[in-house]
């Protein structure tokens, strides 16, 4: 690889590949981005499955080589940039718990992932089963709940500092409001203050654009279906 | 010795097999796929209640990508890590990492076909999305094992490794809501990985079963 690679992200507005905007601005990359729609369905096209095989983002091209995956981009930019200063290396007292959390992010982005698909991609509310809808929020809660108990008094995921690990949650805690109120999780709370707080959080937000995916504040689970109602209605 | 916490054919067969291609001592702790996974001393050991988890030289680990990556470094002589710096290292994470991506369609759809029990609290639409969803992520294995000049016999040019364990593990229980036909390279680097000593050695016993079916095909809209 080069001194000065050529970078390309491909690049979904508002969703995991935000992971990956913002770790190319703490690490002072420069990058240019290729845009895509999830709704529009360009990443099932053959040019772009040559590169991400399964029509994902975030992908990366770097000069003549590319990589997809969120955690995989992530760890493979914070061990040769930078001379690994957001990384944890191999071996070192923090090996652990970085990959852990890089791999913890990707838990909690599933259920995201299933919450999104019931409340937004989900056109017709009928199709979205309100069980699935409360059991997803509940687990959201969960890994939430976890992470908050993890993350403790420290000011970022790993006790030694800023890392990698942290802009796994870019996006996590972006959506994770939008389906759980984070009032009861005050540590998590504090800490997305702290990490939006950061120049190169802010320039990647800046690129990213003002969120059009969710259409409201909050997406609450739906209640129990009144059966008086229903009878009321005939 | 290490100690693995276990529920069959969830996603701690993944670091059983790869435990059993290392061949260090361990023992396993299994558990019923319920709440107990919930316990207060369970979430000791993994803080969102779910397996894997492992014991390993005084610590303890959840995630089965960070457990198979730490393993993979921890015990480098066994050949399943790519450490940094190596020519295959950026392929090695991508493919470790897209094990998941394939079993968060196989978490949504065991969720809806075996967790929900009655009908009327599944969602079809959801069940044939994901099943599709799961077809594309088969499909990218299938082109990646096709190259134009020479199929590779396992995901890694450089041959065996962690990545196939765990993308292997994907696909041993994706087989139970995709098929396989129309995936001839897929089907038989599947069944080469799959006749592994290792993986034989990590096959649930037939009553710990989780899929008590062969297949579950995606559920028609009622309406
Ligand atoms: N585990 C993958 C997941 C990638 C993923 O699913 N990305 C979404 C955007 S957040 C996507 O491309 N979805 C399009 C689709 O599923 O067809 C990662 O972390 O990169
Ligand atoms: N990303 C985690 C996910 C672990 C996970 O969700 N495991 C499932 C079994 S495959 C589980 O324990 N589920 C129990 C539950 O969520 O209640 C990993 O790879 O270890």
């Amino acid at each position: 690889m080069s001194d000065t690679p050529e970078i390309r992200l491909h690049h979904v507005p508002w969703s995991r590949s935000f992971r990956i905007l913002w770790l190319l601005e703490e690490l002072g990359l420069d990058y240019d981005i290729a845009w895509h729609d999830i709704r529009k369905g360009d990443m099932q096209e053959p040019g772009y499955k040559a590169k991400s095989p399964a029509g994902r983002a975030p992908a990366l091209e770097i000069d003549d080589q590319v990589i997809f995956e969120s955690g995989a981009i992530t760890q493979y930019l914070a061990e040769t940039f930078r001379l690994g200063a957001l990384g944890r290396p191999p071996h070192a007292p923090e090996r652990i718990a970085y990959l852990q959390w890089i791999s913890y992010a990707e838990t909690m982005a599933g259920v995201i992932e299933q919450l999104n698909i019931n409340h937004v991609f989900l056109r017709d509310p009928s199709q979205a089963s309100p069980v699935v809808i409360k059991l997803n929020t509940a687990r959201l809660k969960g890994t939430l709940a976890g992470m908050e108990a993890l993350l403790g008094d420290q000011e970022y995921l790993l006790p030694s500092g800023f890392s990698a690990a942290d802009t796994m949650m870019g996006f996590n805690l972006f959506a994770a409001p939008y389906f759980v109120k984070l009032d009861a999780f005050p540590r998590l709370a504090a800490y997305k203050a702290r990490i939006e707080a950061r120049p190169a959080f802010r320039r990647a937000a800046a690129r990213d654009g003002v969120q059009t995916f969710y259409d409201r504040d909050f997406y609450p689970v739906p209640g129990p279906v009144d059966k008086n109602v229903d009878k009321l209605k005939g | 010795m290490m100690r693995l916490h276990h529920v069959p054919q969830s996603r701690s067969m993944r670091i059983l097999w790869l435990l059993n291609e290392i061949g260090a001592p361990f023992e396993v702790v299994s558990y019923p796929f319920d709440k107990t996974l919930r316990s207060a001393e369970f979430l000791t050991l993994s803080p969102a209640g779910r397996v894997p988890a492992l014991e390993i030289e005084g610590e303890r680990m959840f995630e089965s990508g960070a457990i198979a990556e730490y393993l993979c470094e921890r015990f480098p002589e066994a050949g399943l890590g790519r450490a940094p710096g190596s020519p295959d290292r950026m392929a090695w994470l991508t493919w470790l990492h897209f094990a998941e991506t394939v079993t968060q369609h196989l978490a949504a759809l065991t969720q809806q076909h075996l967790a929900l029990r009655e009908p009327a609290q599944r969602s079809p639409i959801v069940t044939q999305l994901e099943a599709a969803r799961l077809g594309k992520c088969l499909a990218a294995i299938e082109r990646r094992l096709s190259t134009p000049v020479e199929n590779r016999d396992h995901l890694l040019t450089s041959g065996f490794s962690a990545c196939d364990v765990a993308v292997g593990q994907a696909v041993y229980i994706a087989r139970h809501f995709h098929r396989l036909d129309g995936f001839p390279e897929l089907s038989a680097w599947y069944a080469r990985i799959t006749a592994r000593p290792a993986f034989q050695a990590s096959l649930p016993a037939p009553e710990a079963r989780l899929y008590t079916r062969d297949f579950y095909p995606p559920l028609e809209e009622t309406a």
